[in-house]
């Protein structure tokens, strides 16, 4: 699948941000397609937040450009702007105001007077309505996290940037949250975030990003990276049980009759089979589990640059 | 336009819900300084221009509580915003600089303008009591000239001291040091002709003298300094505040505390 005629949502090209001598982003490139859920994934200080307060404008970028549907964040930055919701990973906590007030603010400052159905609707959606008269010292944490999605979409934003939108957040809430990424989706909003739960990432991004210190490690489709940098698991049941079986490099665990081995890439189960030698009249069954995500991160995490 | 007035009506609402602080505080401030200073103190000095001290007082007062107030709003309502971190708002939104710098300032100007009135209206209930007789202004349009430019100018200061403060020390030493020095001896209280002369000389060098003096001749048509001089150092104020703010926005930090 390639998008190389459409204008990219994000387009971002040698990245570099530097916090005095400190290189904190390193020449990163990628896209965003439009219409796609995307994930920055990487550990603690890899420059996840760096690159998105890059692109909100919190930040300015050292060298390198960044641009939204082919509007340059520098050069046309009012109408970049316009074209982008951001949750920033600190929670905010102004005192003054209810949340409906907060939400009123934010869409006069794009522009936009009475909108208080697009409000709703967005309040009804992150289970705020009945909290919308409170002020934000009141709410609890998860709640405050939803203020700030609800804050970042009053306005329609094409490009949605999360920055670990789902921390402090609960399993229930969490679910509903990422559904409603996927109805933002639908819609044809496009999204960047970025989430410590790899399993969620791995069910809601068509593709990702693995960032460590600083440096891309690694871009493509979610699948084709598990594929690509996670062992695949066999299990194999056998007729008869042998003890040469388990001493296989391979070789993980024997669990009710079926022996489990990681394999490091597709093309290595016939040699397997040879090294046991095993054939097809001895194995009564073999499945296959393709690897995970958090699988895939580690190993490409360690991998040499 | 929508947005310039969002954030206006931002500034404004945000005074009125902590009113206590910032209507009934400085309410009292300038009820007090009148009656101490005005009454008590002022039957027992010399009319200063051919004025009653009350009435010298009075426009003195307008001002300074005009220039505090309307510096408080904009600062503070920066530093509360850092504190809590929804400033970074308004650097994610679609919102100029000029955007920022004429609805905060001119937020500043209706707090500054409410609180004069007050004053004013606190020291003419004062002057009937002890002269009988209702001060009324002299030159109403000079005196709405000097409440505006004197809150906006103001207000353009507090916009600069709230971005640039890494603290909220920061807005309050620059308040109690630069702030009320230059207020005092702005001519609040004395006309400055009442100082010996090298004292004078200084006086002349403090731009809230001309403020306060232009206020001073549109309620009673008396001042310190000529009315042309309280004009070009207003306008020369707001244009130097107005690209110091410029400034301000574009170099520093909309990022928490
Ligand atoms: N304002 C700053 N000044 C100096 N260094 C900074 C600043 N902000 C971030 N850094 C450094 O830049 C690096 C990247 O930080 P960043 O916040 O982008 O990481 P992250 O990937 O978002 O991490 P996390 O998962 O913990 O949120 C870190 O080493 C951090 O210490
Ligand atoms: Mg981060």
């Amino acid at each position: 699948m390639t998008h190389k005629s459409e204008l990219a949502a994000l387009e971002i090209e040698n990245l570099t941000k530097c916090y005095g001598t400190f290189e904190a982003v390193k020449k990163v490139s990628f896209n965003i397609f439009p219409g796609e859920v995307f994930a920055l994934l990487g550990p603690n200080g890899a420059g996840k937040t760096s690159i998105i307060s890059i692109i909100s404008t919190l930040e300015k970028l050292t060298s390198g450009s960044v641009k939204i549907f082919g509007v340059d964040i520098e050069k046309e930055t009012m109408q970049s702007k316009r074209l982008i919701g951001v949750v920033h990973q600190e929670i905010v906590n102004s005192g003054f105001f209810d949340v409906t007030e907060i939400l009123d603010f934010m869409s006069g400052y794009y522009g936009i007077y009475k909108n208080s159905e697009r409000i709703n609707y967005i309040l009804h959606k992150l289970g705020l309505y009945e909290h919308r008269q409170k002020k934000v010292k009141q709410l609890s944490g998860g709640m405050k996290r939803r203020l700030m999605v609800a804050k970042a979409l009053v306005h329609s934003p094409k490009l949605l940037l999360l920055d670990e939108p789902t921390a402090g957040v609960d399993i229930q809430l969490r679910e509903d949250l990422w559904n409603f990424v996927r109805e933002l989706q639908s819609e044809g909003m496009s999204v960047l975030l970025t989430t410590h739960y790899l399993q969620e990432a791995q069910e809601l991004c068509q593709r990702i990003g693995i960032l460590d210190k600083g440096q891309l490690k690694l871009v493509g489709q979610t699948k084709e990276i598990i594929k690509q940098f996670s062992l695949r698991k066999i299990l194999i049941k056998t007729k008869t049980e042998e003890s040469h079986y388990e001493a296989n490099a391979f070789f993980e665990k024997k669990d009710q009759g079926y022996y489990s081995y990681f394999l490091p890439d597709n093309n290595y189960l016939g040699k397997l089979l040879q090294e046991l030698s095993l054939k097809a009249e001895d194995i009564l069954d073999i499945q296959t589990q393709e690897g995970s995500l958090e699988m895939a991160f580690k190993k490409a995490i360690e991998m040499k640059s | 336009m929508i947005a310039f007035y969002t954030l206006l009506r931002k500034e404004v609402k945000r005074f009125l819900k902590v009113m206590m602080q910032t209507i009934v505080t400085p309410f009292m401030s300038s009820f007090l300084y009148l009656l101490v200073f005005g009454v008590s103190l002022g039957s027992k000095v010399d009319n200063l221009h051919q004025v009653p001290y009350l009435a010298f007082l009075i426009p003195g007062l307008m001002m300074m509580s005009l220039m505090n107030n309307a510096f408080q709003n904009s600062s503070s309502s920066i530093a509360v915003s850092k504190f809590s971190g929804d400033l970074e708002d308004l650097r994610v939104a679609p919102l100029t600089p000029h955007h920022l710098l004429l609805s905060m300032g001119l937020g500043a100007v209706v707090r500054g303008a409410v609180v004069a009135i007050i004053t004013y209206i606190v020291g003419i209930i004062f002057y009937y009591l002890q002269f009988q007789e209702i001060l009324t202004v002299k030159h109403p349009l000079i005196l709405i000239y000097f409440i505006l430019a004197g809150g906006f100018l103001f207000g353009l200061l507090g916009v600069c001291a709230g971005f640039w403060a890494r603290s909220i020390e920061h807005i309050a030493a620059f308040s109690n040091f630069i702030l009320l020095p230059l207020l005092y001896l702005g001519g609040v209280f004395v006309s400055i002709e009442s100082l010996p002369e090298w004292a004078q000389k200084f006086s002349q060098l403090n731009p809230v003298l001309y403020l306060i003096n232009g206020l001073r001749f549109g309620v009673l048509s008396v001042s310190d300094v000529s009315l042309e001089n309280s004009l070009l150092v207003s306008l020369l104020g707001i244009l130097i505040m107005y690209l110091l703010g410029l400034l301000a926005i574009k170099k520093a930090s909309f990022n928490r505390w």
